[in-house]
Order: structure tokens, then C-alpha cells, then sequence
């Protein structure tokens, strides 16, 4: 009678070692796929440096400014629009105009030299977004913007990714606002209102040419 | 129908392998086991190219918002783009402030909302690195305040002399402000003189151009030239043709369309019945044509094809009084011209009107052309020359000997856009703005007048012509937009100066200016007369060399226009080259393959030429295309082809008899695009006899169908293409280059079959002598509801929209191409190289922002231009609707002159693609292999041997 080549326990051993190393590998590329897409990696809650110690937070919040005052083209456009120095000076020609925070925006009018922001938030340049739809169609600026008007300096509410994308695409209803709630300073619990028309052409909001042309 | 007939190639099968040589061959220098480690170290390298963590970039809003934010979406401003001389009008679309396609005027009547494919591929000639950035001066980098001075100090003695010596040469122009300008200047400097030169031909016979309404024509006869493409007014003939030629509902009001040339041209090629006639033998075909009409008929002297077109064509007159229309090419003779108007007088009735031609080719204040000009200056009546626009040391023939005459110049100034061949001549260079860069004016052929207006500030240190002028007669520099304006102050009709303001707005808005055209001269009573005989010219037995405009850079000025260049040429699809056409009887008597260099010797001049074969060519005629072998276009236009301008002599710029063509034995490797991506041996392009319009030209459909019925409850995008009115003029293919920003990717590569059009267009060859037969066939992607490539991509990469669109996911793609091999139609492309254009070139200000620029190894086909679906969407659904019939529409769709592509919502029994859809005769490519295309073709319908029934007398 022939022996077996490998013992029971050899075998074993193996086979635990061959799990082991499934688990391992499997285990490593969940970590580093969790890594990618963590809020820390996206710069979630991060604010860049800027060349103004502009805040949101008295502006939008305190102040109770809308949004659309600075970002005049959220709804008529694909880009929301950053504020034109000459929109600063709006307020600014009258108030705090000696303030030191303020200078570089009175240099920048003086000097016709544009202010250079550091970009907050950001989508990679396959990605097609259009925030007049979305902005037309309800969708609050905090859903993806996060609590702008909380933040004393400007950073990124939302990893922006495309996970985060598809979610709202796949069902969207349940995060869509009342049109009068879009430019709230605060996400309100979801309600849909009933002014809202049923999205009966949004069908393809999953297809792939939807955002990627 | 039984069965539909099936286009031979009238030329035996060029093809004997769908891939080109060395495509499917193991490279000698990898071994397998190199190639599977690299495959490996790119498999596992492959993710992290994803893996990128976002950037920190800034961004930088103005200090003062524009008038209107540059962060709105894209907007359009009116203009026009000049061709020869003549307006074109187009709107220009910009974003950010910067100029990124070009679209048809739809309120222009001459441009009718298309263009053709130079017109689309102007937009590239803008951002061209190789314009000229600033002033020369022998050579050297100068600047204009060297030239004011040194021209100043001339000023003087001008001023001295009455300015004798004193020319400005320039290109015929239509502009009003521009010959206001020039005669100011002659009144300024009252010897000076004007002299004006062209390349190509003029379009008026005499100072009254013939204009044609070829929807009301029942029979057309066109001698020579190319009315449907190279023409003025092509555009509006073509759309006018076409209407005469779509089928809606089953029905067609069939024009007969008969044609004479000497070398096969997009509009022969869509003649009924076509005679490839020598140009020596034209003359005894008119005549024995004439004596048919006068009820004489004698075909005596006549070949066998001579034969039947004029009997054809006399038997097509005799019944009843159909409407007939003679339109002669401009390279033909006068007397041909005098033949045709009094055709025209005796046949055409209301279809044909002259009108005062609208070119300066006749100015008064002129004192002539090239040749008057080089007589001047061989007496030394020539001092000072200003060169405007001009490239004559290019495009002069070369028995007018230009270079010595301005060697003999003590001061030359070329003011133009590049460097070329005429400005290494001169003493001075300067650089001309872009008709895109400055203010300006044209008249199109129709008389109708537009405002140029700029879309951006020039981007290098040039002024505009007008400023040049207005600048050597004043000394000032004043701006393009006061002179204009200025011309349209004093016009006819403007009483006030608000009233002038609200004009002025109204034309730039709508791109054409509202005014009275002059009233059109009476038509000559139509009578009997006889038509004139011609004189006959003996057959001298020789060859005859035809010169003639290359289709894609004309006279040789878009020559460093890389979209133009990787263009297929219409018949031959060659790319990157010109070559000498030849009929296939004659090449093979010479013993000549394509590509065979032949050297064509006439008075002296020997040129050597590449051949290629090309059915439809009169016997004992070649034909030398102009407008290559350059020396000063560019970095891509240098070095391309042969330069058929030195075959050129004054007298016969047309043609050369006489010529001898000898083989020498060399061989140049041309490069064609005819045999990539073939489908051929299948049923692919039909055509049907009227009498099959109804009938249901689509073959069964399988009886079973085991894939689940599409949808019908949302949008459902479908394409129709209407093979019978397409004039293969190619416009669409540069369309969607501009639009997709679709890489140019070279000679090299193309001759790999690596060319990147998303949209090809075929063509097939049918038939011999006068019923040849020639079928364009545009082939997009057919975004299958089956589609065969989907099934087979490993990643996904390609996959279904909800409304049947075939997306190309250009992110997953990881290039494995089993997508293009399963592909039965051959309408993807794949980035073998990054062909992006290198950092910092100024041709990334054309491209498209609401298309990915796709990097190397990834595929790409056609997509609808699903941006263009996007954005309709949008637009929609900010207003809850649906979208609308012809809201969207595709950059091919928008570009076409013949309305040949439309596009729109299957599911929509009101659109016009669901109409077209429906006709008996529309069918899908290949629709045997039940991918159920949702392009789809309507079959071309051709007239049978019979002529049409005569019309009913009213």
C-alpha cells in the first residue's frame, strides 16, 4: 500500500498557510483601498492656505450672506464662479477697508493683480459637473460642499468621490431639497417638497457618459 | 426588394489583407519572454496610475468681472471666415475667451447653417505655432517701430515723386472696407498702382457672375469645375442639389444632373450620367450637343460614351421644357462660358441669374494682375512693392519668372500671416492679424455683406491688413474697428447716428448686414436662338496635364493645417501628399503601380510626381493637384508632396498639352487611408432605382431574437445618413475633429492605419465610362443595441448608456483592443502613442473643454456627441421639458451641407431621424449580424437609363 507523499498535518499546514496568505493580501488591498478613499487622504476638513483669511463662517453664517452674491453663476453655469475682487469690494470699498486682513484684496484692486486662491475643492479633469443642474434640480450646496457656513477657514466638507457621486445618482430623491432650501446654510432634513417635478428624463443618471465624455 | 444591386469596384480588388503589412506580425527585436515581463511589470504597475492623491492647484478669478462672466457657458458671436475672397459666414463658439469651433451661420444664406471642411478646420490655423510672431527684416527678427522708421523715411520722397514706383499687390477681395482703403491709398499716391493676383480661378465671366437655383433646376449640366465643392457658393448650391435628391415619404422630386470633366470631382462624381471628356475634345461634344437642340442631330466623330451623353442629354431637352441649367467650371475658356450663357438663355429661364460680380477681380482703379505687374516692373517702373496676403513667389506660374522680377525690387514688404516663400523674398516682413484677431468686412457670392468681428486680442504682435493700408497712407495706426465702421457709416441708408448704432448691432448679431443688394441685370429673353459653334481642336495624341486645386489646402494656403492634411482626399484618401491621378488603361500601358514616380516634362520644366490610379479620368489626361511641396509653410506643411505650380505657365494656367510623362523607375510610398478598416464583399453601400424607393430595402430580420426588445419609455438616440444626397465633401470629418479633439497623429502613423477619425467616409466605385457610379458612405460608430464590442471588453470599459449610447469609458479602458478586433463596422481607434500636442503648444487653446483629452493606450470611437446630449439635457431639464427634435445636434449633423446626417430621439414618432428611419429604402449596415445599429443608411437613389417623365405643361 502506497503511502500518501504528504502527511495529514503537512497538508494542513499548507492549507492554513495558503488561507493565511489569501487573507493577507486581501486584507492589505481592503486597507489600501479604504486608505485611498478615506476622508484624510481626500483632504477632507483640511483648509490650504489662502491669500486672504477669508471665513464662511462670518460671511454665510454670521452675516447671513447667500451664496449666490459671490458665486453668481452656480445656477446659469457648469462652475459655481469665485468672487471677483471688485465683488469684495462691494462691502469692502465702505467696510474695514484699513483692516490688515484685508489689504490683500485692496492691493489687488490697486494693483489690478488678481487674488490666487488655492483650490478647496476639486474633481479630476474626466469628470464633467455641472452645478446648474444639480443646483435646478435640488440639490442643496451643503450636501456636497458640507457645512461651508460653520467653517472659519475654507475646507473640503466631502471626499468628493465618486462613490459619494453615485450614491446621490442611484437614488436621489431622498437627499433632494425644496428649491427655497438649496442655498440654506444648513442641510435640512431631507424633505422633499412637492413642488419638485418627478426627474422623468433623469433616467440615466448612472450611465457611465453621464459625467465621463 | 429581391436583391439590391451590389457595388463593384470597377477596378480590380486592391485589398488582399485587412491589416496593413507588418500590423500582425511578432516584432524581431522582442522575444516572447521580454514581452511577457513586461506585460507583467505593466499589469501590476497598471492600478497605480490611478492612484494619484488630488492636487493643490489655484485659482485666480479676475479683479473685475467681464461684461459678462467668463464662467458662463460657451457663447457664439457672428463673423465670417474669407475663401477666396468671399464671405463665409459662421458663428464662432468661445469659452473663457478663447475660440474653439466653428459652426455654419444658419441665418447667412450662403453658408446656410453648414460649412465645409476647410471652413471647420480654419480654427486650427488660428492657434498655428508656426504664424509669424513678428516683424522681419531680411531675415532677422526686427519690430515694427524699426519699420516705421525706416518706411518714414522713404514716406518723403513718395510724397515727392506722387509716389511713382510705388505697387500694392494684393488677392482679389470682396471686403468694402479693404477696397475703400486701397482706392484711398491710389488717391493718396496718385501714381501708385494696384495690381491683384489669385491662384485660383475667378467666378464671374466678364463682370457678371451667374448665380443658380438648382432646386428649381429639372435637368443640370455641369462642364468642368466643382460647383457643389470648390465654389464660392458651394454650400447653397449643394443644399439647393440635395433637395432635389432626398427622399421624404417615399417620394423624390428627381433632378437629372449630367456632367463633363476631365478628372473626377465631388460634383462629377454625382452626376446621373458623366462624361470624362478631354478638355481638346469639349468643343465637338458642345457642338454636336448643339446641333441636337436645333433638331440636327449628327454624332459623327463622336467615341462610343461621346455618343450616348449627347444623345442622353438632347433626348432629356426634348420633351416638354424641363428647367436646364449649364454651369461651367472657371478654369474653362470663355467661349465655353459665352456657350453655357446662351444655353442658359435659351433653357434655364428663372434658374440662372447674373449678377454684377461681387470680387475686385474687375476694379477700375486696378491695374491688373501678375502679368501686368511683371512687365512693370521688367521697364523699372517698379520701386517699392507692398505684398498683402499674396503668396505669388508660391503659387506664380513659372514661366512668369517672379523670384527675378523681385530680385529687381529695391524694397519689397510682404505683410502676411507666416513666413512663407514670398516673404524670404522680401526685404520687410510683417505680421497679418487672423481674420479671427481684427475687424473686418466680406461680401459672399451672393452679395450679401458681413462684419468680421475679432474673438480674441491677436496673439502676436500683427495689425490687420486694413490698418496696414490705412497706415501707409496716414502714418497712424488707427484701429481696425473705426475704419470699418467708418465704410458702414457712409453707406446707403443710414440717416442718423443712432440709427447707424442700431444697424450695427443688428448685423453683428445676425452676422449678415441689412441692406438693399443691387438690382440684379434682366435676364435675356428666352428665345431659340441657335447656341454658337465652337472651334474644333485637333487631337494632338499627347498627354494633357490638368492643374487643379487640391480639395483640402487649396492653393496651397492651408497647407500647414495638420487636420487638413490627415484629411483623406476625397477619391484617392490619400493623406499628407499629393499625387498625379491617372486613368488605369493608361498607367498600365506605362507599366505604372500607384506610387510610381513619373517625371512630366513641358517647356522645359521637368516635375516629378508620385501616380495614382483613379477611375473616371479622361483618356490621355493627368491631373496635378496644386498646392504642395512648399517650402515655407511650416513645421507641417514643409516637404509634403510635389509642387504642380512649376508645371504652371501664364497663358495656360489650367492646363498643359503637349507633356511628356516618362517613368523613372522610383517609387514613393503614398499613403491612403482606402484600405484600413474595410468591410468590403458585404452589401454596404445600395443604391436603388426610383422605382424601389417604397419598397423595403432592409433585409429580414431573424425570426427569433433572444435579446430583450429595447425600451421604448425614454430617449432613444438614433442616426440617419442619407447616402443619396452625401457629396463625400468630407466637412463632417474635420467637424467632429474640432469638436472631440481628436488627435492629428501624421503620415507615419496613418500609414500603420492608426489615424484617429472617429467618422470615416468610404467609397465605392461602381460601373464604367458615363455610368460610373460613386457612393460616399460616412461610417460612425452605429452604437449597436447588440453591441459585439461590449461583450468583449474584459474591464468594462465599454458599456450601454440607458438611451442606447455605446460609452467609451475612457478612464477603465487598459487598451487590450478586443473591443476594435469584435468590432464588425471598424469604427474604433486606438491612442498607440500620446498624440497629444507637446505642453505649451498654443493648438490646447482649440480643444474642446467638454471633452477628455484621452491619453495613450486607451480607445476611442464615435459618441454621439454625447457632451452635446449632455448639455441639451441639461438645458431641458432646468426647464422640466423633454428635449426638443433637432435641439440636439451632432457636430457631423451640424457641419453637413446637404442635411445628409440627422440625429435625434427613436422613440420620438414625431423627429425627423424616426421619419427618415421608416423610409423603404433605409437600412442598416451589416444588419444581418442582428447588432441592430441605431445608425442607419438611406439607400442612394439613382436615376435608371430612362430620362425623367416630362413635366406636365402648366
Amino acid at each position: 500500500m502506497n503511502r500518501p507523499l504528504f502527511t495529514a498535518r503537512t497538508t494542513h499546514g499548507v492549507r492554513i498557510a495558503i488561507l493565511g496568505c489569501v487573507l493577507t493580501v486581501g486584507a492589505a488591498a481592503f486597507t489600501v483601498f479604504e486608505y485611498y478613499r478615506s476622508p484624510y487622504w481626500n483632504r477632507v476638513g483640511l483648509a490650504p492656505d489662502q491669500p486672504v483669511l477669508f471665513s464662511h463662517r462670518h460671511h454665510a453664517g454670521e452675516l447671513r450672506i447667500d451664496c449666490r452674491f459671490c458665486h453668481s453663476t452656480v445656477e446659469s453655469s457648469a462652475r459655481a464662479g469665485l468672487p471677483s475682487t471688485q465683488t469684495c469690494l462691494v462691502c469692502h470699498s465702505q467696510l474695514f477697508r484699513d483692516a490688515p486682513l484685508l489689504q490683500p484684496v485692496i492691493r489687488s484692486a490697486e494693483e489690478n493683480v488678481p487674488l490666487s486662491w488655492s483650490r478647496v475643492n476639486t474633481l479630476p479633469d474626466h469628470v464633467h459637473f455641472d452645478h446648474s443642474i444639480h443646483v435646478a434640480k435640488g440639490v442643496a450646496c451643503a450636501s456636497c460642499h458640507g457645512e461651508v457656513s460653520d467653517m472659519a477657514l475654507t475646507a473640503k466638507g466631502h471626499a468628493l468621490t465618486m462613490r459619494e457621486c453615485l450614491d446621490c445618482h442611484r437614488d436621489p430623491e431622498p437627499r433632494r431639497v425644496a428649491h427655497a432650501q438649496v442655498f440654506s446654510r444648513r442641510t435640512t432634513s431631507a424633505t422633499v417638497s412637492c413642488a419638485i417635478l418627478e426627474p422623468v428624463h433623469a433616467r440615466p443618471l448612472t450611465n457611465c457618459s453621464t459625467c465621463h465624455h | 426588394m429581391s436583391a439590391p444591386p451590389l457595388l463593384h469596384p470597377s477596378i480590380p480588388p486592391l485589398r488582399s489583407d485587412e491589416f496593413p503589412a507588418g500590423a500582425a506580425q511578432w516584432p524581431p527585436d522582442l522575444s516572447r519572454r521580454d514581452f511577457v515581463q513586461l506585460m507583467s511589470a505593466s499589469l501590476a504597475l497598471a492600478g497605480l496610475t490611478g492612484c494619484g492623491r488630488p492636487t493643490l492647484d489655484k485659482i485666480v478669478p479676475s479683479v473685475a468681472a467681464p461684461e459678462k462672466s467668463p464662467s458662463a457657458n460657451a457663447r457664439w458671436y457672428a463673423t465670417a471666415v474669407p475663401s477666396e475672397g468671399y464671405a463665409r459666414g459662421v458663428l464662432v463658439k468661445t469659452v473663457d475667451g478663447r475660440p474653439i469651433k466653428l459652426e455654419g451661420n444658419p441665418d447667412h444664406p450662403e453658408s446656410v447653417g453648414a460649412t465645409d471642411a476647410i471652413t471647420q478646420a480654419a480654427i486650427l490655423s488660428l492657434y498655428d505655432p508656426d504664424r509669424s510672431p513678428a516683424p522681419r527684416r531680411r531675415g532677422e527678427t526686427s519690430s515694427w517701430h524699426r519699420f516705421e522708421t525706416e518706411w518714414n523715411e522713404m514716406r518723403g520722397a513718395l510724397a515727392t515723386t506722387r509716389s511713382a514706383g510705388f505697387a500694392v499687390l494684393t488677392e482679389p477681395t470682396t471686403s468694402p472696407t479693404l477696397r475703400r482703403e486701397i482706392h484711398a491709398l491710389l488717391d493718396a499716391y496718385p501714381e501708385a498702382r494696384w495690381y491683384q493676383h489669385t491662384a485660383l480661378g475667378r467666378y464671374d465671366n466678364a463682370g457678371l457672375q451667374p448665380d443658380y437655383d438648382f432646386a428649381a433646376a429639372d435637368v443640370i449640366l455641369a462642364i468642368g469645375g466643382d460647383c457643389f465643392h470648390q465654389h464660392p457658393a458651394a454650400l447653397r448650391y449643394a443644399r439647393a442639389f440635395a433637395s432635389r435628391r432626398r427622399v421624404e415619404h417615399g417620394s423624390v422630386n428627381l433632378n437629372r444632373f449630367y456632367a463633363i470633366e476631365p478628372t473626377l470631382t465631388l460634383t462629377g462624381a454625382l452626376a446621373d450620367v458623366r462624361l470624362a471628356l478631354a478638355p481638346h475634345r469639349l468643343a465637338r461634344v458642345l457642338n454636336q450637343l448643339a446641333d441636337s437642340f436645333d433638331g440636327a442631330p449628327n454624332t459623327a466623330g463622336l467615341s462610343v460614351d461621346e455618343r450616348s451623353f449627347v444623345e442622353r442629354f438632347a433626348r432629356e431637352l426634348a420633351g416638354g421644357r424641363p428647367a436646364a441649367a449649364c454651369v461651367v467650371g472657371a478654369e474653362c475658356d470663355a467661349e465655353i462660358h459665352a456657350w453655357a450663357e446662351d444655353f442658359n438663355a435659351r433653357f434655364a429661364g428663372n434658374v440662372v441669374q447674373a449678377s454684377k460680380a461681387v470680387r475686385s477681380d474687375d476694379d477700375p482703379r486696378c491695374r491688373g494682375s501678375l502679368a501686368e505687374f511683371i512687365e512693370d516692373v521688367n521697364s523699372g517702373t517698379v520701386t517699392t512693392l507692398a505684398i498683402l496676403g499674396a503668396n505669388p513667389i508660391y503659387t506664380s506660374a513659372a514661366d512668369q519668372d517672379l523670384p527675378g522680377a523681385l530680385r529687381r525690387i529695391p524694397m519689397v514688404v510682404h505683410f502676411g500671416e507666416h513666413v512663407d516663400e514670398t516673404a524670404s523674398m522680401a526685404q520687410w516682413h510683417l505680421p497679418a492679424a487672423h481674420f479671427l484677431e481684427s475687424w473686418g468686412d466680406l461680401r459672399s457670392y451672393g452679395g450679401l455683406a458681413t462684419i468680421q468681428q475679432p474673438l480674441l486680442e491677436p496673439l502676436h504682435d500683427s495689425r490687420s491688413a486694413l490698418q496696414f493700408l490705412n497706415w501707409l497712407r496716414t502714418g497712424i495706426w488707427s484701429s481696425s474697428y473705426d475704419l470699418v465702421r467708418d465704410t458702414w457709416r457712409s453707406a446707403s441708408g443710414v440717416a442718423t447716428a443712432s440709427d447707424f448704432e442700431a444697424r450695427w448691432h443688428a448685423a453683428l448679431d445676425r452676422g449678415v448686414v441689412d441692406e438693399p443688394l443691387p438690382p440684379r441685370p434682366e435676364n435675356r429673353a428666352a428665345g431659340s436662338d441657335p447656341l454658337p459653334r465652337l472651334d474644333v481642336a485637333d487631337d494632338t495624341g499627347t498627354i494633357t496635364v490638368l492643374l487643379r486645386a487640391d480639395s483640402n489646402v487649396g492653393d496651397g494656403r492651408w497647407a500647414n493645417n495638420a487636420w487638413l492634411q490627415e484629411l483623406p482626399r476625397p477619391f484617392t484618401t490619400i493623406v499628407w501628399d499629393n499625387a498625379a491621378l491617372i486613368d488605369r488603361t493608361q498607367a498600365e500601358a506605362m507599366g505604372l503601380t500607384n506610387g510610381d514616380i513619373v517625371a512630366c516634362e513641358v517647356g522645359g520644366i521637368s516635375v516629378e510626381a508620385p501616380i495614382w490610379i483613379l477611375p473616371g479620368q479622361a483618356p490621355g489626361c493627368v491631373t496635378f493637384p496644386l498646392g504642395y511641396g512648399r517650402t515655407a509653410a511650416g513645421q507641417v506643411g514643409n516637404g509634403c508632396g510635389f509642387n504642380a505650380y512649376r508645371l504652371r505657365s501664364a497663358a495656360s494656367p489650367w492646363m498643359r498639352t503637349g507633356v511628356t510623362v516618362r517613368k523613372t523607375g522610383k517609387k514613393h510610398s503614398l499613403v491612403s487611408t482606402q484600405e484600413h478598416f474595410t468591410m468590403d464583399g458585404r452589401d454596404l453601400a445600395r443604391t436603388v432605382q426610383p422605382h424601389e424607393i417604397t419598397q423595403r430595402a432592409d433585409r429580414p430580420k431573424p425570426a427569433t431574437d433572444l435579446f430583450p426588445a429595447w425600451p421604448r419609455d425614454r430617449y432613444a438616440w438614433g442616426m440617419s445618413i442619407d447616402l443619396g444626397t452625401c457629396t463625400g465633401c468630407s466637412a463632417c470629418i474635420v467637424a467632429c475633429q474640432a469638436e472631440n479633439n481628436i488627435p492629428v497623429v501624421g503620415r507615419d502613423q496613418v500609414a500603420r492605419g492608426r489615424e484617429m477619425h472617429w467618422l470615416r467616409v468610404d467609397r465605392y466605385f461602381g460601373g464604367e465610362g458615363t455610368a460610373l457610379r460613386v457612393v460616399h458612405q460616412p461610417v460612425p460608430c452605429m452604437h449597436c443595441e447588440n453591441a459585439p464590442c461590449e461583450a468583449v471588453c474584459p474591464v468594462a470599459a465599454t458599456v450601454h448608456s440607458s438611451e442606447g449610447l455605446n460609452d467609451m469609458v475612457y478612464n477603465r479602458c487598459v487598451g487590450t483592443r478586443y473591443c476594435s478586433n469584435n468590432c464588425p463596422y471598424k469604427v474604433r481607434r486606438f491612442n498607440f502613442f500620446d498624440y497629444r500636442a507637446p505642453q505649451g503648444s498654443p493648438v490646447y487653446l482649440q480643444s474642446n473643454p467638454d471633452v477628455t483629452i484621452r491619453e495613450r493606450g486607451v480607445m476611442e470611437k464615435c459618441t454621439y456627441c454625447v457632451q452635446r446630449i449632455n448639455a441639451g439635457r441639461v438645458a431641458a431639464e432646468k426647464e422640466n421639458r423633454r428635449i426638443r427634435d433637432g435641439e440636439i445636434r451632432t457636430a457631423c449633423q451640424q457641419a453637413c451641407p446637404v442635411e445628409a446626417i440627422v440625429f435625434g430621439d427613436l422613440n420620438d414618432p414625431t423627429s425627423r431621424v424616426f421619419a427618415r428611419q421608416r423610409e423603404g429604402i433605409s437600412y442598416a449596415l451589416l444588419g444581418e449580424l442582428n447588432t441592430r445599429p441605431r445608425t442607419q443608411y438611406l439607400a442612394k437613389v439613382v436615376a435608371g437609363s430612362a430620362p425623367n417623365p416630362a413635366p406636365e405643361p402648366a
